[in-house]
């Protein structure tokens, strides 16, 4: 019976993990464009939606061409990598840069009518039959852990916040441009006048943001059927997880993904009818202590 | 060196500064006095590019800056310091006195840290801390190091003597006459008159965004 109990925890934790880093690649990129253009981009999940409908036929064409499977992760890769890059600056270009400064209202009308303008995009691009492309889902088969079979993919989806994490703790603290990226954070202004070309680094987030959500969506592709109206799900979850951890900041996104992620899993594993109320459980304690959030951006101390 | 003339800037419809003129020279300090609100974080911000020029020209050496971008204007030899400092908190103070450098490329950053290090020994002493731990006067040193990282030509200095206690205020007016004596041109934003007229060449006083005086020094 301990036995059970501990392989159960087990689960509970791996699961609430696998959650967890779908939560932080959907987030991340939010609360980073947040944290330096101070925009809030209500049309992060179409560049998720569009990373995974990319992925699905980057593998779906992969697979037809008859080519070694295992490289369809690289296909998954590339096809997050394209949308990130170009998806990215065209919309950081074409629409907010004319939006930077204004009213937050102003802001949210505009990328809110860029998400419904992307949501008909992909339809006309993608259609509205559902892709399946599992394949990469199934190649990594089965791990044992603690005695019970688990999907070797969502490991991998652990292995990729992992990894997307650790780059973007290496770039912005021992990168030059990454620090002066945390200068903009803190101080956009003063970033200007120490000569910091402003507008080039906005293009710079705005599109490693659009990167971080084209992850998430090309890595999830192969779990799910690619359907439209993927994008709305996503930007409510990103926005709970970028409210808990603090607007702007990524160590508040990566404990908040992890705070809904185990949560989730708990309530899954034992209180299944709640599954969806977790989340907004969680969102609501932490801002009834910590109305800005887990890690509000620091501000230098005024004496 | 850096000439105003007749600028003008209006914010949110409000005239802020109208028709400032003054001048700054190379190897002088020159005070720009007035009461708060009075228009001289405007003039400093206008200089630095923050705020738009409505009209008038800001020249510096043969630039004109008046329509510059403002992150091209630290890589002419200008920093400023702004009032309440504004270091970069999670990075430690040897990183804010390198963002300059880094934002402009600087080549020469290694030597001009150590020559920053040199004029202003205990600055060196703090690089390891970040800069959210530092005391008030001590980010003001640690501000004015920064400026002095693109800085080479010209200093705008707000308000640098407020909250300093006495001690550290007299070592800012004497870091400030040996860069004065090191040929720069220096510009110090200032309502107390008596803080800046020993060390000032001359003095301008500011009143409603209107230059209304100007006085030479002791």
């Amino acid at each position: 019976m301990e036995r059970r109990g501990m392989e159960q925890l087990a689960i509970i934790l791996i699961d609430g993990l696998v959650y967890a880093s779908w939560l932080f690649l959907i987030s991340a990129g939010l609360t980073l464009i947040y944290g330096v253009l101070r925009i809030l981009n209500l049309a992060h999940g179409s560049l998720y939606a569009m990373g995974a409908y990319a992925a699905a036929s980057a593998v779906l064409f992969y697979f037809d061409r008859g080519l070694w499977p295992p490289g369809s992760y690289v296909a998954l890769l590339g096809a997050a990598l394209i949308i990130g890059i170009v998806a990215g600056p065209l919309i950081e270009r074409g629409l907010l840069r004319w939006i930077y400064g204004r009213d937050p209202v102003y802001q949210l009308l505009a990328t809110y009518a860029l998400f419904l303008i992307l949501e008909d995009g992909m339809k006309l691009v993608w259609g509205v039959n559902p892709y399946y492309a599992y394949k990469p889902y199934g190649l990594l088969g089965t791990v044992q852990l603690a005695g019970i079979p688990y999907p070797g993919y969502s490991l991998l989806l652990i292995g990729v916040a992992l990894l997307a994490s650790g780059g973007l703790y290496l770039f912005l603290h021992r990168t030059r441009v990454g620090r002066l990226v945390v200068a903009i954070i803190h101080d956009p202004e003063i970033s200007v006048a120490l000569g910091a070309n402003v507008p080039r680094l906005f293009l710079l987030t705005f599109t490693l943001g659009a990167i971080l959500a084209a992850l998430g969506g090309a890595f999830t592709a192969p779990m799910i059927s690619v359907v439209p109206g993927l994008s709305v799900e996503v930007i409510v979850l990103a926005f709970a997880v970028v409210v808990i951890g603090g607007l702007g900041s990524l160590e508040g996104s990566a404990i908040g993904a992890l705070l809904v992620g185990v949560v989730r899993s708990l309530m899954v594993h034992r209180i299944p009818e709640l599954e969806l109320f977790a989340i907004y459980l969680v969102m609501a304690l932490v801002l009834l202590f910590r109305p800005q959030g887990l890690f509000a951006i620091e501000e230098v101390r005024r004496v | 060196m850096l000439e105003l003339e007749n600028v003008h800037v209006s914010l949110r419809g409000f005239p802020i500064l109208r028709g400032v003129s003054l001048e700054v020279p190379e190897g002088r300090i020159i005070g720009l006095v007035g009461r708060n609100g009075a228009g001289k974080t405007t003039t400093l911000r206008a200089i630095m590019g923050l705020v738009p020029v409505r009209s008038g020209s800001i020249r510096f050496e043969r630039a004109d800056l008046t329509r510059l971008p403002a992150h091209r204007r630290a890589s002419l030899g200008i920093g400023y310091v702004p009032e309440d400092r504004r270091l970069i908190g999670p990075l430690t103070v040897e990183e804010n006195l390198l963002l300059p450098a880094w934002a402009i490329g600087m080549r020469d950053a290694p030597d001009r840290l150590r020559w920053i290090y040199r004029l202003m020994p205990e600055v060196e002493e703090l690089a390891g801390r970040r800069a959210a731990q530092l005391s008030g006067g001590q980010q003001k040193l640690v501000a004015l190091a920064r400026a002095l990282m693109p800085g080479a030509r010209l200093l705008l200095l707000d308000e640098p003597f407020e909250g300093l206690a006495p001690a550290m205020a007299l070592r800012m007016g004497e870091i400030l006459r040996d860069l004065q004596l090191k040929g720069m041109a220096i510009l110090i934003a200032e309502s107390d008159l008596h803080r800046v007229s020993a060390l000032a060449a001359r003095i301008y006083t500011i009143e409603r965004g209107e230059i209304q005086a100007t006085g030479e020094g002791e």
